[in-house]
């Protein structure tokens, strides 16, 4: 059987502004599973994205992805594990500017193990299959929408085993989002990648098999 | 597409060209260090290495100045035509009380179009050597044979673009003087001519700047301006010159050597019995430029230190653009941190960017040295007629080169530091 896309067992974190806490039993994702986090803005979920890609310290449990035990890993070796297993998309697409579209999905490569020669390449395939034609082009040139085009192909150019969307359309209309949604979870499908995709947006939770509230693993600190 | 994986140095300079205002002007900053640098060390060695050469194979030279070094720079290099005068009488029994080698009488004060003339006696041409062991050659012509023939020092001709055959009127006066109409300047012998005869090659020495003629023509020039000062019109030979026409003003003398050796036993005991004549100032060239250059060298360590001081006020500002452009990069750096970049790894990209800066800045101070060294050797030649080598020293070019690099790479750690520190969560969130 594969191994599960994430582990997190026993999690405990306190927001160093004392907003809330996550305590996170257990929770798991399968090779492959896409399920929505939901709940209210500031409610913890951006957090949990973080602490998943090792961009946080937890206080205490174990977050295994791929079968990788992130929370063992530190420093280099830590970034090394994040940039092979885990593909991330934000809300503001957090591109490289004065970078061609090609270029930022390459930024996804060039931490990673693939061969320099392969990335031109894998990265062309990528945009190809995401509709990004100008592939030359800067990114500041493209529209909005090409742009979240790219920082998905981004986001899958190492093949990850996880993909982590932290409110991919909370700065799009309804029309775009849903779109947008097509697009990330068709990609995610294709590339064999698990997706955990965060948003406050109730219309959300119709477009995934399986939905987790937030606020099952946060409270308010009382402090 | 470009084919090519994106990679850390790319990305760097794309940092760069990002901001190029604040790039162009931190890599000037570092220009302006390193040339001054490189100018100053460079000018240094070669001005020192100019002036030791130009006092030629003189022993001694004797000046009625008012001190040996201004003797040596009057006499030598020319910066001023001597004020005072050395009778003939004095001459001659300098010559006669020791056996030099040679004992050649000079005289100053005239000048053509701002090129000082030296009147003096064939032996300067022929026995005086300009560079110690390279005499003087002819490019063109020959040297002079009788009165009022002139032969040009090389800087002198290129200056003037005078031409063999060509008359000319020398100026009373050494200061940039004109033929005619400048009253402020000395009068101009209109009375005689002189032909060019020939041309001399250049050698490097302040003697390229002057024009040489023989000691009568000279005397007959002043003894007419006297004459015409008396009331006494019309022609004049040598043989209505007087003692008190016949003057110089320098005597440049040279002791008996063993073949294949510059120095002379006699020269201690020479010197001394010439410095005890009050009336006159005597001096060893190679002795006076070495003390100027022992003045010179406090001025001299003064303006390579400013260099110094320059150079590292441009890493401060390459340090301090940097640091100051982390603040709108924090995200950038946060995107690549998310990407698998490690903290070390963009530590040392942003250390490869100060370097980089570094690096174009102390290439393009190599540049405006060498641009530098060679206009001041040109303002130099035409200024002092001293012929120095423009080019750079290799190992010192290497060590500003390797050093500079170095000092920017230093000046990258603060703001790699701070770029290490990135709060990547942080910086990822969404601005309003």
């Amino acid at each position: 059987m594969a191994e599960p896309a994430l582990d997190i067992r026993d999690l405990r974190f306190a927001h160093p502004g004392g907003r809330f806490r996550l305590e996170v039993p257990a929770y798991r994702l399968e090779a492959g599973e896409q399920a929505l986090l939901a709940g209210g803005s500031g409610r913890g979920k951006s957090t949990l994205l973080s602490l998943i890609a090792g961009l946080r310290e937890p206080e205490s449990g174990s977050i295994d992805v791929a079968g990788v035990r992130m929370t063992a890993l530190a420093g280099a070796a830590r970034d090394r594990a994040r940039g092979r297993a885990v593909g991330m998309i934000f809300q503001t697409f957090n591109l490289l500017h004065g970078f061609t579209a090609a270029e930022n999905v390459m930024a996804g490569l060039m931490f990673g193990s693939m061969p320099a020669a392969e990335h031109p390449a894998r990265a062309a395939a990528l945009l190809a299959s995401v509709g990004i034609a100008e592939i030359d082009a800067p990114v500041d040139r493209l529209s909005v929408g090409q742009q979240q085009r790219v920082a998905v192909a981004r986001a899958l150019a190492a093949r990850p085993a996880l993909v982590l969307a932290d409110e991919p359309t909370a700065s799009l209309d309804p029309d775009n989002a849903a779109s947008a949604m097509d697009l990330i979870q068709r990609a995610c499908r294709e590339a064999g990648a698990a997706l955990l995709c965060t948003s406050h947006d109730p219309s959300m939770r119709s477009r995934f098999a399986r939905v987790d509230d937030v606020g099952a693993f946060a409270r308010q600190d009382e402090r | 597409m470009n084919a090519k994986a994106l990679t850390d140095t790319q990305i760097v300079i794309r940092s760069l060209q990002a901001r190029p205002l604040s790039t162009w002007v931190t890599v000037a900053m570092v220009a302006t260090g390193v040339g001054l640098l490189l100018v100053l060390l460079g000018m240094r060695s070669a001005a020192r290495d100019a002036f030791e050469r130009g006092s030629g194979n003189t022993h001694l030279l004797v000046s009625a100045d008012p001190s040996p070094l201004v003797a040596v720079l009057n006499g030598i290099f020319y910066a001023n035509a001597p004020a005072n005068p050395i009778s003939w009488a004095k001459y001659q029994q300098i010559r006669g009380s020791f056996p030099w080698l040679w004992a050649i009488p000079t005289q100053q004060g005239d000048s053509y179009r701002g090129y000082p003339t030296m009147a003096t006696s064939a032996e300067f041409l022929t026995k005086f050597e300009p560079i110690a062991g390279e005499p003087w050659q002819l490019a063109e012509g020959q040297l002079f044979e009788r009165p009022f023939e002139i032969v040009l020092g090389a800087a002198a001709a290129k200056g003037s673009g005078l031409r063999l055959g060509q008359e000319i009127f020398l100026t009373h006066g050494s200061g940039a003087s004109r033929e005619g109409g400048d009253d402020h300047a000395g009068h101009v012998h209109l009375e005689f001519p002189f032909t060019v005869v020939g041309i001399l090659e250049p050698t490097g020495s302040a003697h390229d700047r002057a024009l040489f003629i023989d000691l009568e023509s000279s005397w007959i020039l002043h003894a007419f301006d006297r004459r015409e000062r008396e009331g006494l019109h019309g022609a004049i030979g040598p043989a209505d010159l007087t003692d008190a026409d016949r003057l110089i003003t320098g005597i440049l003398l040279r002791l008996p050597t063993r073949p294949g050796s510059d120095a002379s036993a006699a020269m201690q005991q020479q010197f001394d019995t010439l410095r005890r004549d009050t009336s006159i100032v005597v001096a060893q060239p190679a002795d006076q430029i070495r003390r100027l250059f022992a003045i010179v060298s406090n001025v001299d360590g003064l303006f390579i230190a400013m260099a110094a001081v320059v150079l590292v006020s441009s890493a401060v500002g390459v340090m301090l653009a940097l640091y100051n452009s982390m603040a709108a990069r924090t995200r950038q750096v946060a995107v690549l941190r998310v990407l698998g970049a490690s903290q070390g790894r963009i530590f040392g990209m942003v250390v490869t960017e100060s370097l980089m800066i570094g690096f174009l800045g102390a290439a393009a101070g190599i540049v405006v040295a060498m641009v530098g060294g060679i206009a001041a050797a040109a303002w130099l030649r035409s200024s002092l007629g001293l012929v120095i080598d423009p080019g750079l020293d290799v190992r010192e070019t290497i060590i500003v080169l390797g050093g500079t690099v170095a000092l920017s790479a230093l000046a990258g750690v603060l703001p790699a530091w701070r770029a290490y520190h990135v709060p990547v969560a942080e910086s990822l969130r969404p601005t309003a």
